[in-house]
């Protein structure tokens, strides 16, 4: 709570800043606008629902885009990090594809799905999966060998040996991936709706500083930030306990 | 074959080679049912190669390994192995009873008979009080503890232990010497035990092999016929353990040369 509050103290110097110097005459109106002004833009967006309803359509896009790179990558991962021969055929095109921009792909996949979700979903996951390939490969590839053949020793079955060794010993650095990708998930959903998708915040606050409601545009920004740093609080709390379980010393 | 009646595993002119170098060569021996057979040698002599071989880890570049009947091949439940590195062995993110649990599941045991013989076996190798702790919260020779009794709980025939006690401190060492012996005869279990503490060698063993380095092959076999149970004590004061210590030891200097 402490640390909250202590990191609470830079914002708000700067909203304070800013609102007295807009007060003062000292920052043009039409670009910066008075956070209270702000406040106000967002909760008129609110009352009317149409920032929740952004803010949903925005979520949506960018979990299930998450979600579709989590699965896929995890799984490539794991099968490329238990065979060094798939993962040299694999490796190569791999590392072609993955520094093309997600969102050069935004026009392709607009052709494919025309406007919504299942585009913006499938830029979102392109961008995803690559931190969550590689660092599955690694995680796997780093397992340590001792248990892998305590797994031998005992005869455990391939999907036994994945359930029981593999994922659990590789999770820890999986999770880093992990989180990489979710906030990876959020920059590329907004993009996507400021680039192309009409709908969720990125549009939203297109729209706005179109139609000259530079408060609303700034509500809208500010509650981005927000969101993405709750996103990754969850995240740090859900998986912490991972890291932290076993007693010092050890890393799984 | 000059295999008898009783043995259990028995190696035939066994060669490994890793890249065309020699690791172990010409090595011929037989363990009898119930036997606690040591094998004693310097570092770099192909103990750990050996036992590798033994759990099927690894397979011999020539020879044969006949065992239970049958030719050796790959692992198998009822040959469990004791690595001395116990930290790397155990699973982290499973609590004590978990770690022992797994090999019950890998043997397709199932609950409520699965948490019954985990029971005991905590029991037995008092760890009761440890069953919910992480390997990580626990000292060496508790993880060690654990690492045993996941072994125990496959109810193997052959035991194999690769310098189990190695990384542990004396008092601990001697402990579990005393408990792994007790164990073993209890349970009638064949057990081929690596180390390079030619008196835990003594100690603990039936029989006693000493390795030579470059290439790993037998220098010397000799039987221990000291009574059991055996004492911290008085065994280790018997002018039977003096006298093989006296002869092993310097083969042992040979060897390291």
């Amino acid at each position: 709570m402490k640390r909250i509050l202590r990191g609470a103290v830079l914002p708000v110097l700067v909203f304070a800043l800013w609102e007295a110097g807009s007060r003062a005459g000292l920052l043009p109106m039409d670009t910066f606008s008075r956070p209270s002004d702000i406040v106000l833009a967002f909760a008129a967006g609110v009352s009317d629902g149409s920032i929740p309803l952004a803010t949903w359509l925005t979520a949506q896009a960018a979990l299930v885009g998450f979600a579709i790179a989590a699965v896929a990558g995890i799984l490539v991962g794991v099968i490329l990090g238990l065979s060094p021969f798939l993962e040299r055929t694999v490796g190569p095109s791999i590392e072609a594809l993955r520094p093309v921009p997600a969102i050069a792909l935004t026009p392709l996949t607009l052709l494919l799905f025309g406007f919504g979700l299942r585009m913006e979903a499938a830029v979102v996951a392109f961008a995803c999966v690559w931190p969550v390939l590689i660092v599955t490969v690694a995680a796997v590839r780093g397992i340590e060998p001792r248990l892998l053949e305590v797994a031998q020793a005992l005869e455990l079955a391939f999907p036994a040996r994945l359930r029981k060794i593999i994922l659990p010993a590789a999770l820890g650095r999986i999770v880093v991936g992990l989180r990489v990708a979710v906030s990876i998930s959020l920059i590329v959903a907004v993009t996507v709706e400021i680039v192309m998708n009409p709908r969720g915040l990125g549009y939203g606050m297109i729209i706005a500083q179109q139609s000259l409601q530079p408060a609303l545009m700034y509500a809208q920004l500010l509650w981005l930030g927000l969101l993405g740093w709750g996103l990754n609080a969850l995240l740090t709390r859900a998986f912490g306990q991972w890291h932290g379980a076993f007693g010092p010393g050890v890393s799984p | 074959m000059r295999e008898s009646p009783a043995a259990v595993l028995s190696l035939e002119k066994v060669r490994v080679a890793f890249g065309g170098r020699p690791v172990l060569s010409d090595i011929s021996f037989e363990v009898a049912a119930g036997e606690f057979l040591c094998v004693v040698g310097p570092s770099g002599c192909g103990k750990t190669t050996l036992i590798r071989m033994l759990a099927g880890l690894l397979a011999p570049t020539a020879g044969s390994i006949v065992f239970g009947g049958r030719p050796l091949a790959g692992t198998s439940r009822d040959r469990a192995i004791i690595f001395q590195d116990y930290t790397k062995a155990l699973l982290p993110w499973r609590t004590v009873a978990g770690n022992i649990a797994l090999s019950l599941e890998a043997g397709g045991i199932a609950e409520p008979e699965r948490g019954r013989r985990v029971e005991a076996l905590l029991a037995k190798m008092q760890l009761a009080h440890a069953a919910v702790q992480y390997p990580g919260q626990l000292s060496g020779g508790m993880q060690q503890r654990v690492q045993i009794a996941r072994c125990l709980a496959q109810q193997p025939k052959l035991l194999l232990m690769d310098e189990p006690f190695g990384a542990l401190d004396a008092i601990t060492r001697q402990t579990l010497q005393d408990e792994i012996a007790r164990l073993v005869a209890e349970e009638r279990t064949t057990v081929v035990f690596i180390t390079h503490d030619l008196e835990e060698a003594i100690y603990l063993g039936d029989r006693v092999i000493v390795l030579q380095s470059n290439p790993g092959r037998i220098a010397e076999m000799i039987a221990v016929k000291i009574p059991r149970p055996r004492s911290q004590l008085e065994t280790r004061e018997d002018r039977r353990f003096l006298e093989h210590r006296h002869r092993l030891f310097g083969l042992l200097q040979d060897a390291e040369g």
